[in-house]
């Protein structure tokens, strides 16, 4: 038989087809898919022994207790103790690998020019430590440091005096505090959550806003007036031109506050407008009063006051150490470069990464991150109660960090010292108050607890927590002044609290995967502006204000009040600026 | 044998402040990498995304909600399962959970175009996290390749360890509490709950009865167990609109998005349109 090309190609197309009926084809597919799966592009995770530590999350003041879940050592996941966790919290862990961060650097070159310019310091300059989250145990240390030289000053941004009680509130009112958003701790102010009546007064419909009993959609700037006017010191007449509401609603949130109490006013930083206020609607003592700290080591008592940027000279800071190694409040750097001499001023920023104050700095010192760095974090704004918490280590430093507290105290002359052993032990002298441990879930009166347990407990993560200070006097009302309201450009608001610089890669679900977040580079605007302004959504453009310019990515929402610019940034606000196609 | 369990969630709008912790836990707990820098909102990977919905009104009128949408969890005619090809996916009669097996997929994507709810995910990249990141990743859930789709699986790897856990200790089934996934944990509100919807007595159970309690779509039949709840008609009325009208929900709503029918675009195509 003679076989022909024809017969070929039959035999070859048969044996094709008779293949797609038998399971080697489907098998093959089943097999690559399971072999790709486990390629070496494809990272394997670690394997290992799962264990459970407890610390506390100090990216940001709430302190929040954490439970992380570690593999062989390395934290995989972070939850709350008491509640939820924010977003920031829930990657914390991520931080030590984000692309961003600082590689370890020696510190020589920085502590030998630091101490050249201290030594060269005239007369009238100064040495300044500029602490962004005051109150911790390192921050007295930076304080005894200043104190030590003759010249030292010890700056940190204006704190609150007093603490809130949010569990024993009926009515807040809220002057655009962001009470949802890491304002307080989210756990104690969502199981407040269902006792009161939240009033939100802000230009903007924030997130706080859209979940408020009742939003006010006042004018930016007007809050102070609201304060005033329901404090029965300014006309509500005149109040209302200013908040840009009626009449009628002041008078039923002045008549609401009064009885629905306790009444509670807040705003982002409990200003003495605010506390003058709710000592006025009779809250003290009840839902507000003094805020406590955790004792503190006698000797320490020594140290430098707590200045603030505003009243220190102008041209006067030779020396300027930044610790922002714990995120906290932004002061502009146009503000902070006033007060620096004119002349070869030293700038030392202490940093995990290089987006900060440290683009302006002459040397970066890099620090540990969370969950690496050993501190502690001071009560929240709605902790009646003093305590004493740290962030424990979840996973050791690279060599090379720098400790800013230890170098600060070089600085100075003064020996080392575990500042933070000593401070705890003083607590435990002290002999009152509550230990907390989290891996068992109770809570033992001081008294009960040996000492050497007590500094066990707190590394393992429990938490001391004091006594609720007694209100005593009410601070003296204070005399209002209305502020004045920036009728010109565009007013520029920051969205949302004030968040750690720099977050976990995984954001990303947020602002590019999603667009739940406004990215750090946007600005919302309302669509009437933006058509004025001559920009569309997602067009570039500039933001000009009079801290500077930015290129910035356009997003418009009519849930921001005409007139008003919403920034992702805190650098970028200001009273007046305006948005012009890039 | 425990009896068969039918796992649900009940979803509370009116806690849900939009911070997104939920959907950075569920990345962290299933091994989700962040976006690679061509990624967006149509081809980025998140198990449960939540949605600004608004009530289509002007400033000062504006009221926005947040709506987490994550798999809902078919119960009945399940799209995704009726169209794959490859049996990649099946509804666990144990737990009542859609399950997803990445290595069965070949990456059709017949079942992103049959899911009404768009809750499912292409990998278009490799699976990438910066340098030393990797370290982070959870042991219980196997990274992805490219090319296959993955959903949200009510965290089955924690299904797995609760019931070890169980095993362990000589328990023939697993306690409520004892299983959450991760998005509830996380939740700093306390919006999500999660439970057994056949436990009639149940927290998931009571809330799903509740009146102002709905799922989305409903009227599709699929038999949703996620279970949202509103006392805000407005955003109610939202989860049942197929198509936003003049005062309905703006763009950025999940409803909207159905109705626009929006399929995922390619990275090659969506660079393409510059």
């Amino acid at each position: 038989m003679k076989t022909t090309r024809r017969d070929i190609f039959k035999f070859v197309g048969g044996s094709a087809l008779g293949v797609l009926f038998t399971p080697a084809p489907w098998r093959l597919i089943t097999d690559t898919a399971l072999w790709s799966e486990n390629w070496p592009g494809i990272p394997r995770p670690a394997t290992g022994e799962i264990t459970a530590k407890f610390t506390h999350c100090s990216l940001c003041a709430a302190g929040c207790a954490v439970r992380a879940r570690c593999v062989a050592g390395q934290p995989v996941s972070l939850a709350g103790v008491r509640g939820g966790l924010c977003p920031f919290g829930v990657t914390g862990h991520h931080l030590p690998y984000h692309p961003a961060r600082l590689q370890p650097a020696a510190a020589s070159e920085a502590s030998a020019a630091v101490r050249d310019a201290i030594a060269k310091c005239g007369p009238a300059e100064r040495v300044a430590v500029l602490d962004l989250r005051p109150g911790r145990t390192a921050s007295w240390t930076a304080r005894r440091a200043m104190a030590a030289l003759n010249n030292g000053l010890y700056i940190a941004p204006p704190q609150s005096k007093v603490a809130v009680d949010l569990a024993k509130a009926k009515t807040v009112l809220s002057l655009g505090a962001p009470l949802f958003e890491r304002w307080g701790t989210p756990a104690n102010v969502f199981r407040a959550r269902d006792g009161f009546r939240l009033i939100q007064a802000e230009p903007v419909e924030s997130r706080t806003a859209a979940l408020a009993d009742l939003w006010l959609p006042i004018r930016p700037g007007s809050e102070e007036a609201l304060a005033l006017s329901l404090a029965g010191r300014q006309p509500f007449a005149q109040a209302a031109e200013i908040t840009g509401l009626t009449v009628e609603q002041l008078r039923s949130l002045q008549n609401e506050l009064k009885d629905n109490g306790p009444p509670l006013v807040v705003d982002r930083g409990m200003s003495p407008a605010v506390v003058s206020l709710n000592v006025q609607l009779g809250a003290w003592g009840r839902t507000i009063g003094p805020r406590a700290e955790a004792p503190v080591f006698h000797e320490w008592r020594e140290a430098a006051p707590v200045t603030e940027l505003a009243s220190v000279p102008d041209r006067s800071i030779r020396v300027l150490l930044i610790d922002e190694s714990a995120p906290g409040e932004y002061l502009p750097w146009e503000t902070i470069e006033k007060k620096l001499v004119p002349e070869n001023p030293v700038v030392a920023v202490f940093a995990w990464a290089a987006n900060g104050y440290a683009r302006n700095a002459n040397y970066v010192l890099p620090t540990a991150v969370y969950p690496e760095a050993a501190d502690d974090i001071p009560a929240a704004i709605d902790s009646p109660a003093p305590v004493f918490r740290m962030a424990v280590p979840l996973a050791a430093a690279p060599a090379g960090m720098v400790n800013p507290s230890e170098f600060i105290a070089n600085l100075a002359g003064m020996p080392p010292s575990d500042a933070l052993h000593q401070r705890a032990a003083d607590i435990y002298r002290a002999a009152r108050g509550t230990l907390v441990t989290y891996a068992d879930g109770k809570a033992v009166p001081v008294k009960e607890v040996k000492p050497d347990d007590f500094w066990k407990a707190l590394n393992a993560g429990g938490c001391w927590i004091g006594e609720v200070p007694v209100a005593g006097a009410a601070p003296a009302i204070r005399a209002f002044v209305a502020p004045p309201v920036s009728s010109e450009g565009l007013v520029v608001l920051a969205g949302g609290s004030p968040a750690p610089a720099l977050a976990s890669p995984l954001f990303t679900k947020l602002y590019q995967e999603s667009d739940l977040l406004l990215p750090p580079d946007s600005v919302a605007l309302h669509p009437q502006d933006a058509a004025r302004c001559g920009v569309a959504t997602g067009a570039r453009a500039i933001l000009e204000t009079a801290n500077g310019k930015w290129p910035v990515r356009v997003v418009t929402d009519s849930g921001v009040r005409p007139g008003v610019i919403l920034a992702g940034r805190p650098e970028m606000a200001g009273a007046s600026g305006k948005v012009v196609p890039a | 044998m425990s009896a068969p369990k039918k796992y649900g969630m009940s979803i509370d709008i009116d806690r849900c402040t939009g911070c997104g912790a939920c959907m950075v836990a569920c990345a962290v707990e299933n091994n989700i990498p962040p976006a690679r820098p061509a990624a967006n909102e149509r081809n980025g990977i998140t198990w449960i995304r939540v949605f600004k919905l608004d009530n289509g009104e002007d400033y000062p009128g504006k009221r926005s909600a947040f709506i987490p949408v994550l798999c809902q969890q078919c119960g009945e005619h399940t799209p995704c399962v009726s169209v794959c090809p490859q049996q990649a996916v099946d509804v666990d009669p144990r737990t009542g959970i859609v399950g997803q097996m990445p290595e069965r997929c070949l990456g059709c994507r017949y079942c992103m175009a049959a899911c009404p709810y768009h809750a499912r995910y292409f990998n278009w990249w490799d699976p990438q996290w910066p340098p030393g990141m990797e370290k982070t990743l959870n042991p219980d859930v196997a990274p992805r390749m490219r090319g296959v789709v993955e959903k949200c699986n009510f965290c089955h790897g924690r299904w797995h360890a609760a019931q070890e856990r169980a095993a362990a200790a000589g328990k023939a089934d697993i306690q409520p509490g004892d299983y959450v996934p991760a998005c509830v944990e996380a939740c700093p509100t306390g919006a999500i709950a999660f439970g057994d919807l056949n436990q009639s007595d149940g927290d998931v159970a009571r809330a799903s009865r509740r009146p102002e309690s709905f799922r989305l779509l409903e009227r599709l039949g699929t038999d949703p167990k996620i279970y949202y709840r509103s006392r805000r008609p407005w955003v109610r009325k939202a989860a049942q609109d197929s198509r936003p009208a003049s005062k309905a929900p703006q763009a950025s709503g999940p409803v909207s998005q159905v109705a626009q029918a929006s399929r995922p675009v390619s990275p090659s195509k969506e660079a393409s349109r510059g």
